[in-house]
């Protein structure tokens, strides 16, 4: 019996004056050899280049441009100055849409994270063959979409007949006729309970990825030397999955103040999608009303370029101290 | 057989090939006419009207030798498609039904930059304008020009629970003012009280964001969003009337409504009877008929009742018109097409018994359908019911910021309802005042920031 060799001979060694022979090459078309060597890797990057000018860059450009103007649809502009931004930034209906997109972000992340880094324990706890059906079950309702999401609570949500309704009248004696989406004070729970359905198991697999990297020596040290459960949490596990809490905290924000399609379509019914007494308008809801309702496109661009900068500076603080948070424990 | 590239990419180029064949296919295997590419493109958005058009459109098609196509589109994939094709001249269709309350997006910048053509001097000179109802052709105009011609009269009605209103001896003739209904309403809602606080029959369907129904009772009223001149108009005193009114039937402990919503959630609250009334436009009595056939002899209608003695008894909640895009192929074929679905008497007899949906031409009324008896509503000849309103019918008008009016009126009647809620009567007409003045006042700064409306002529301000 012969033993083939597991890997393959190696190549003959290149003739010694191939660099030389191929700089001697003849020039084709005007290039020689060295420049084409040097032009691969920006052909390389050309379509990133290419798709990154025609769909970020000019867009961007456009938009600022486009925030000095007002518009009616593409076709006509005039030019305002900074009456958009001047006009936005005064308007009550702006003042609301970030309050209510703050208080949204606030309790998305406030709510959200816990109760996903728990389910993320939880399922991270003991090795079980119900792993697996309860990590697609927690996490399918992100497959959903925001716009089925927001139907679908719509019915859950309607007084008398609600399944909502009806589970807390049976639960605790209240809520059966509670109109959720008819009354400005109940809106926001409303939104926040859909996306906590719809979002909790998205970031439970983040959370579940990390707690699956954590060190498990370290842990097993910890506890030798007598180190509780809670212990272990804060001086391991947190430490552990900082970077990755990091990262959910700041990307749950830039998706909380980007929240539109969920509101609009639980809200459908309800005062044009925004909720009475504008409860359930977003930052972006207020965008999408001007621009694409009112065809003002240049206010439509404004209230982009203030997000924008809003978003920015949330995430750099975030980032700031949940890196400082992560570098002292 | 040996596919050099494998099996899979075989079933694919099969599926290709098989799929390509069968979308190409019917065209070869039409007739010569359907080949050819329509004379006219009619859309619209709701598919009971084209289904109801077809036959007439056939013997249309057969009558002028032409061929004319049908598209039902989602209304607001119709509306956001339409604006976004005009703005950018893309190809659109010739005819267009629009839904109310959208005209105002078509007609925002200067009159001269309207996708549609000026119907006024057509609708004049055919005598067309004397023989509709007038008040109809409002919501199609913008700045004293028609855009579009008016599809229905919509007046409204209240639907009811006649088997209970006539177990809890409800009479419905003396139901003629709302105060009395109103009056009525709070002896039901007591009578039927649970021990857990929870009514089993509420009077009225209301919604509590006030929405469609606090608009057609403020136009009841006599006021409205706008009015002719495109003024905001809703922080009237007879606006602040039906604010105060509407927060106390929705609220506190006067309370006689429950919001039954749309689609199931009405359905179920029709057939448990959670409310015994309903506000009952005639496009509803049908969608009504349809899905609930269960309650079919136990309903009927009655007018509205009036803000004050001898008042008008119905408004308005809905419409349709028809547009014609600049892009037009064939302006007089259209028109033609128009007037035969339109105001043809002889289909709108037909029409009525399909879609229960009352027509503007007031000679069509005189049709034997529209008397006939409905035997859902206990033998109401729904035509005739409707048609003794529709002369009353009030005017709404319609601008590029009726939907922000909409939202600002929300506004104002949500922040009355919480008043009301946390301090009663005291002070509220003051309050509901208050705020629907600072919220008309705030669509009166938005409309003064456009530039385009200024120049209210037929040109664009200076481009860029």
């Amino acid at each position: 019996m012969t033993i083939r060799p597991a890997i393959a001979a190696p190549p003959a060694p290149p003739p010694p004056n191939l660099r030389r022979a191929l700089s001697d090459a003849p020039r084709i078309g005007g290039l020689g050899w060295r420049t084409r060597a040097r032009a691969v890797p920006y052909f390389f990057l050309l379509p990133f280049v290419a798709v990154n000018l025609v769909f970020f860059l000019y867009p961007l450009i456009r938009a600022t441009i486009l925030a000095f103007y007002q518009t009616d649809g593409p076709a006509h502009r005039a030019y305002v100055g900074w009456s958009n931004f001047n006009f936005v930034l005064h308007d009550p209906d702006f003042h609301k849409a970030m309050w209510n997109t703050t208080v949204f972000a606030f309790f998305s992340i406030c709510l959200q994270l816990p109760l996903s880094l728990g389910l993320a324990m939880l399922l991270n706890a003991k090795n079980d063959r119900l792993k697996g059906i309860f990590r697609l079950a927690i996490f399918a309702p992100n497959l959903a979409g925001q716009v089925f999401v927001g139907i679908l609570f719509s019915v859950l949500f309607t007084p008398h007949y609600g399944l909502f309704n009806r589970f807390l009248q049976a639960l605790i004696g209240w809520g059966l006729e509670q109109q959720w989406l008819g009354d400005p004070r109940l809106v926001m729970p409303a939104i926040i309970i859909a996306s906590l359905w719809m979002y909790v198991g998205f970031n439970m697999i983040y959370f579940l990825a990390a707690l699956q990297n954590v060190d498990q020596g370290l842990v097993e040290a910890a506890t030798i030397d007598g180190a509780g459960p809670a212990h272990i949490f804060w001086n391991i596990t947190v430490p552990a999955i900082a970077p990755v809490a990091t990262f959910v905290v700041v990307t749950s924000t830039i998706g909380s103040y980007q929240l539109f399609e969920l509101p609009y379509n639980l809200l459908a019914n309800n005062a044009e999608g925004y909720g009475p007494n504008n409860s359930g308008m977003t930052v972006v809801g207020y965008l999408y009303q001007y621009a694409f309702h009112n065809g003002d496109l240049g206010t439509g661009a404004a209230v982009g370029w203030l997000l924008t900068f809003i978003i920015l500076a949330i995430s750099l603080v975030q980032i700031r101290v949940l890196g400082s948070v992560g570098r002292e424990t | 057989m040996n596919f050099p590239y494998g099996t899979a990419p075989l079933a694919i180029l099969l599926i290709a090939v098989a799929s390509g064949a069968w979308l190409i296919a019917p065209r070869y295997a039409s007739s010569p006419l359907e080949q050819r590419p329509p004379d006219l493109v009619y859309a619209t958005f709701v598919k009971e009207h084209a289904e109801a058009y077809r036959p007439a459109i056939a013997k249309f098609e057969q009558k002028y030798g032409v061929r004319i196509q049908v598209q039902v589109v989602d209304q607001k994939a119709l509306q956001d498609r339409l604006q976004s094709a005009l703005q950018v001249g893309a190809a659109v269709p010739d005819m267009v039904e629009l839904m109310y309350g959208t005209m105002g997006l078509f007609t925002r910048g200067p009159l001269a930059d309207v996708g549609f053509v000026d119907l006024t001097e057509r609708i004049h000179q055919s005598g067309l304008y004397d023989r509709l109802v007038t008040n109809r052709f409002s919501k199609w105009s913008s700045r004293g020009h028609i855009f579009a011609l008016p599809h229905d009269m919509h007046p409204v009605m209240l639907a009811y629970r006649r088997d209970l209103v006539e177990q809890l001896g409800i009479d419905v003739n003396q139901l003629t003012t709302w105060d009395e209904f109103c009056r009525v309403g709070r002896q039901v809602v007591a009578r039927t009280t649970a021990p857990d606080g929870i009514p089993t029959h509420y009077m009225i369907d209301l919604p509590t964001d006030g929405s469609d129904i606090l608009r057609l009772l403020i136009l009841q009223r006599g006021s409205g969003l706008f009015d002719a001149q495109g003024n905001v108009t809703f922080d009237s005193e007879q606006a602040a009337d039906v604010v105060c009114w509407y927060v106390k039937q929705i609220g506190g402990e006067q309370r006689i409504s429950f919001p039954c919503g749309q689609g199931q959630s009405f359905t179920l609250a029709v057939l448990d009877g959670l409310c015994l009334f309903y506000m009952c436009p005639d496009w509803r009595t049908l969608a009504i008929e349809s899905d609930i056939p269960s309650v079919s002899g136990k309903m009927s209608l009655m007018p509205l009742p009036a803000w004050t003695p001898g008042g008008i008894r119905t408004s308005t909640w809905g419409g349709t018109g028809l547009a014609f895009t600049k892009q037009c192929r064939n302006f007089d074929l259209a028109w033609k097409l128009a007037m035969y679905l339109y105001y043809d008497p002889d289909q709108l007899g037909p029409r009525f018994a399909a879609t229960q949906i009352l027509p503007p031409l007031k000679a069509a009324w005189d049709r034997p359908e529209f008397f006939q008896p409905s035997a859902f509503f206990s033998g109401i000849q729904l035509g005739h019911a409707y048609a003794q309103f529709a002369p009353q019918v009030p005017q709404e008008h319609d601008t590029a910021y009726t939907a922000m009016a909409v939202n600002k009126l929300s506004e104002a009647f949500s922040n009355t309802a919480l008043y009301y809620n946390s301090h009663g009567d005291r002070g509220l007409r003051d309050f509901a005042r208050g705020e629907l003045k600072r919220c008309a006042d705030r669509i009166r700064i938005i409309m003064d920031r456009n530039v385009f409306l200024k120049e209210s002529g037929s040109k664009s301000p200076a481009p860029s």
